[in-house]
């Protein structure tokens, strides 16, 4: 079986691979309004006239393709931090990151922070800083107690920094009047009308550097999961995988989360479907995950542009109304 | 005993060691496992015995004193390079994932493989080896979880030892009190898999246990620590007396030997009345 | 926090098809920007006015609390200001108000503030259900303020004006308000209706968030007016989630971006900018992007003819040489 690790690692790249690349095919091709693929695609006629080609190129493949950034980033940082928690029901948000994320970009819309930086926006570059903020207290928290990170305070520390940030949140949210309100909440549930290739541009380098590392992490990962010592015995630098664990899957995150928002339930049914597919092999889940986390949430994106047309649903609704009975159904088998 | 090289295998040298807030659990403790050797460490809880395993392990660095393997500071050596010549056998082992029996034993080659490398058929053939020599084989495909305690400690022994197959030098194995959650019928199988193996293949073993009569039974050489101290060392036979016993367990004892198997036995009998502290 | 969360979009989202009546423009320290309560499901459809508790035959009230900018704004036109002695935390205009107390808003009505101020009107949201069953219980009149287009600005006056004591005033105000509306109409009908994107709110200095008009309320109705068509004029909802996709399709020739608080010029120039990213629709190419930060634009009040006048110039500037 193991020697089939190799043909087994073929065979899952290319089968979620093309799972990913039909997705992102498809879901240009769909919206609220009917287009014509080969008027977008005809070049005699002038850009500036041809309203589908626009449709095409700056409203929906941009989307389309921050809807595969979002989700390999939030489906293989899940995989990542069920890994380093030792827990399969840990999520990207578990430790804090969405919260902090929150609070930022709340603080930008309720006191109208308006300027822009590098093409980013006041609330997406907020919601950046404030994830890595949260993330860097939980770290200093986990950090102080223990030689290495203890996975037990790293939860109880993200925990405490949900709850602390929400409050935050709530307090905030008093100053904010309805419309703010209602565009916060929006924004909690995600949004992936990008318009602009920028975001995405912007968000590459960390995606980069997250997917290599992770790639790095799947052997690791699969020791952590014996326990610290255990881990240790067999020869892993148990502080250092850690730690690159957790600040590779919190820039994940981060970068995920100021492009499209904390959109739920990615980072954990994409992780528990991949493995009921694959198994537990970290070196097989993070790249299925990674693949199958573009799909999946580019699918939710074509369903809630179109379920309600020409009203769009928050994408994070979608993934919710997935997740949640996914989510009961899974709890309910493992007792 | 293989040629001498002036120095044991594996080595304590007036290790102080412990943890924040208990620094000094082992005072200036000195063992020596010799190469092909079967070393019990004995003790009442509290006295060290993990302490010090976790020392011969690397896990924990000394505060003072050192640990030495072929004669070299252990400090130096990668993880890597230390998990390839040594494995340990934790009490419990809890798993995060539903690995498969054979997934678990093929993370003992985890040590022998290069950064992206993975798992290749001599990685296969010596795991398979393995789990043979310990009566796994049969359950393999099965999820490590679902196996009763005795068939998950035979497989984590089969992960330990493919993880030091194939080293040029001498494999060593140590194993944390690993009779605790074994049945009677496991207990004796593990001591009858491990004295098979040492026959087999060059192979050094240490056991910290407060099972007496396991140890007696194994062991060749023993370590008698009481309150990070040692004291008593050396075979089996001269170590393992009443005498000790009382000083180390409080307890008088009786050491016979039982007359169909030849075996070391130990009859504890009652308490002792409490003593000053030597 | 998610769940309150989830709650709370499901609600916005449940009332976002069924409510669109007060579409009352809420002023924020720095910002204004339409405001769409959850109010009863029936109050878009209904046209009759909400039952108002019975006026006191007689005695016009000399202390009102108003909550309502629109009213407020109403009542000092009419000459009703004398005997306002409170208005919301969002009143600016007119300037009379900065010295009077404040009693909170839409959200957050200090009950206990307006009880004691011993008021004999008190004008409040319809949606304001719990506020309305303790001032009932305290036996204070109260107006019941439900607004839904232009039209409606000229009802909620002859209503005020007859509960305050100045129906003539009203009236007349009315009278004139309608003759001016008239006269703009009469200006721009002859010319061609430009296709027209009306925003409200969106997210500082990006395209994200966009808020337009849809085809109910005040704003669609005085761009209207004013001589524009409003690209989602087909969309019966006073607010529309404007995405990339939409704006597309629409194509609009003109977008006009509403705001109620003053912005630097510098600003504006930065946020008209912003559009350059759909740098294909027609009202980019054409430089006919126009950001308005005007109050009158976006209060129902006794100034929409201002506003109305406003967005006309904005719309079709060559009416007015």
């Amino acid at each position: 079986m193991t020697v089939a690790l190799a043909r087994r690692l073929t065979l899952t790249v290319s089968g979620f691979g093309l799972l990913a690349v039909a997705a992102i095919l498809t879901s240009p091709l769909v919206g609220s309004t009917h287009i014509s693929l080969r008027r977008a695609f005809d070049r005699a006629i002038p850009f500036a006239d041809n309203v589908d080609a626009q449709i095409f190129f700056i409203a929906r493949l941009p989307r389309t393709l921050a809807g595969a950034l979002v989700g390999s980033l939030l489906a293989s940082a899940g995989v990542v931090f069920q890994g380093l928690l030792r827990n399969p029901l840990a999520t990207p948000f578990t430790l804090g990151v969405s919260a902090g994320a929150a609070l930022g970009a709340m603080l930008a819309i309720t006191f109208s922070w308006s300027f822009a930086w590098a093409g980013v926006s006041a609330a997406v570059a907020a919601s950046f800083l404030g994830s890595l903020a949260a993330v860097g207290i939980v770290y200093a928290l986990a950090q102080a107690r223990h030689r290495g990170l203890s996975t037990n305070v790293l939860l109880l520390a993200g925990v405490t920094m949900n709850a602390f940030f929400s409050a935050l949140i709530l307090f905030v949210q008093y100053f904010a009047d309805f419309a703010q309100t209602y565009r916060i909440l929006r924004w909690l549930m995600g949004d992936l009308d990008i318009s602009s290739y920028q975001p995405l541009v912007s968000a590459l380098p960390l995606l980069i550097v997250s997917f290599v590392s992770f790639a790095w992490l799947a052997r690791p990962l699969n020791l952590l999961s014996l326990g610290d010592e255990s881990a240790e015995t067999r020869g892993l630098n148990v502080v250092r995988a850690q730690r690159t664990a957790f600040v590779s899957a919190s820039l994940a995150t981060g970068a995920a989360v100021s492009v499209g928002g904390p959109v739920g339930f990615i980072g954990i049914v994409v992780p528990h479907l991949v493995r009921l597919i694959v198994g537990p092999d970290h070196r097989l889940v993070l790249p299925a995950s990674a693949l199958f986390g573009a799909a999946f949430l580019v699918g939710c994106d074509v369903l809630a542009r179109t379920v309600m047309s020409p009203i769009e649903l928050p994408v994070g609704v979608i993934t919710a109304l997935i997740g949640g009975p996914f989510f009961l159904w899974l709890l309910v088998r493992k007792r | 005993m293989a040629h001498w090289r002036g120095y044991e295998l594996l080595q304590a040298v007036d290790v102080v060691a412990g943890y924040p807030g208990r620094p000094s659990v082992l005072h200036g403790v000195s063992i020596e496992v010799p190469t092909g050797g079967f070393v019990g460490i004995l003790g009442p809880n509290g006295s060290g015995k993990t302490t010090l395993l976790r020392a011969l392990a690397g896990v924990i660095r000394p505060a003072r004193g050192h640990i030495r393997l072929d004669g070299h500071d252990l400090t130096p050596l990668s993880r890597q390079a230390l998990a390839r010549r040594m494995a340990v056998v934790a009490q419990e082992t809890h798993l995060a994932f539903d690995y498969s029996v054979l997934e678990v034993v093929m993370m003992g080659r985890y040590p022998h493989l290069a950064t992206f490398e993975i798992e290749g058929p001599e990685d296969f053939s010596i795991a398979r080896e393995a789990m043979r020599a310990t009566g796994t084989l049969q359950l393999q495909e099965r999820q490590f979880d679902t196996l009763s305690g005795g068939e998950k400690q035979r497989v984590i022994v089969a992960a330990a030892l493919a993880q030091i197959s194939g080293a040029a030098d001498d494999g060593i194995l140590l194993l944390d009190e690993p009779t605790v959650a074994l049945d009677l019928a496991y207990q004796l199988e593990l001591g009858e898999l491990l004295r098979e193996r040492q026959r087999r293949v060059p192979l050094t073993i240490a056991v910290s246990t407060h099972d007496l009569n396991f140890a007696a039974n194994l062991c060749r050489t023993l370590v008698l620590l009481k309150d990070g101290h040692v004291l008593a060392a050396g075979s089996t036979d001269d170590v393992l007396t009443s005498e000790h016993i009382r000083e180390l367990y409080d307890v008088e004892a009786d050491v016979t030997r039982h007359s169909p198997t030849g075996r070391v036995i130990v009859i504890p009998v009652r308490r002792s009345p409490a003593r000053s502290q030597s | 926090m998610r769940a309150l969360v989830a709650c709370l979009v499901l609600l916005a989202l449940g009332g976002h098809g069924a409510d669109r009546a007060s579409g009352v423009p809420h002023q924020r320290g720095s910002r204004e920007n339409l405001l769409f309560s959850v109010s009863s499901v029936s109050s878009v459809m209904r046209r009759s006015p909400l039952p108002q508790s019975a006026p006191v035959p007689g005695t016009a009230p000399k202390r009102i609390v108003s909550l309502i900018p629109a009213v407020t704004e109403m009542l000092f036109a009419i000459g009703a200001g004398p005997q306002v002695v409170a208005v919301s935390s969002f009143d600016r205009y007119p300037p009379e108000v900065t010295k009077l107390r404040r009693v909170g808003a839409l959200l957050d009505p200090d009950v206990e503030r307006i009880l004691s101020l011993r008021p004999d009107l008190v004008a409040v949201y319809a949606s304001q259900s719990d506020l309305r069953t303790q001032l009932e219980r305290a036996k204070i009149p109260v107006y019941v303020y439900s607004h839904a287009g232009l039209a409606d600005v000229f009802v909620t006056l002859k209503q005020i004006g007859e509960r305050v004591g100045h129906a003539r005033a009203a009236a007349d105000l009315a009278r004139s308000i309608q003759s001016r509306l008239d006269a703009i109409r009469r200006r721009v009908a002859s010319r061609a209706r430009p296709r027209t994107l009306v925003v409200f709110d969106r997210e500082a200095l990006t395209l994200r968030g966009i808020y337009a008009s849809g085809g109910v309320g005040f704003i669609h109705d005085m761009v209207g007016a004013a001589g524009g068509d409003n690209v989602f004029a087909d969309v019966k909802q006073q607010s529309v989630q404007a995405t990339t996709e939409l704006i597309l399709a629409r194509r609009p020739d003109a977008i006009l971006e509403l705001r109620g608080d003053p912005i630097t010029a510098e600003m504006k120039s930065k946020e008209i900018d912003v559009w350059r990213a759909l740098a294909s629709l027609p009202a980019v190419r054409n430089s006919r992007v126009f950001f308005l930060d005007d109050q009158k634009t976006v209060v129902p009040g006794p100034r929409v003819a201002e506003g109305v006048d406003l967005i006309a110039h904005t719309l079709h500037p060559d009416a007015f040489k």
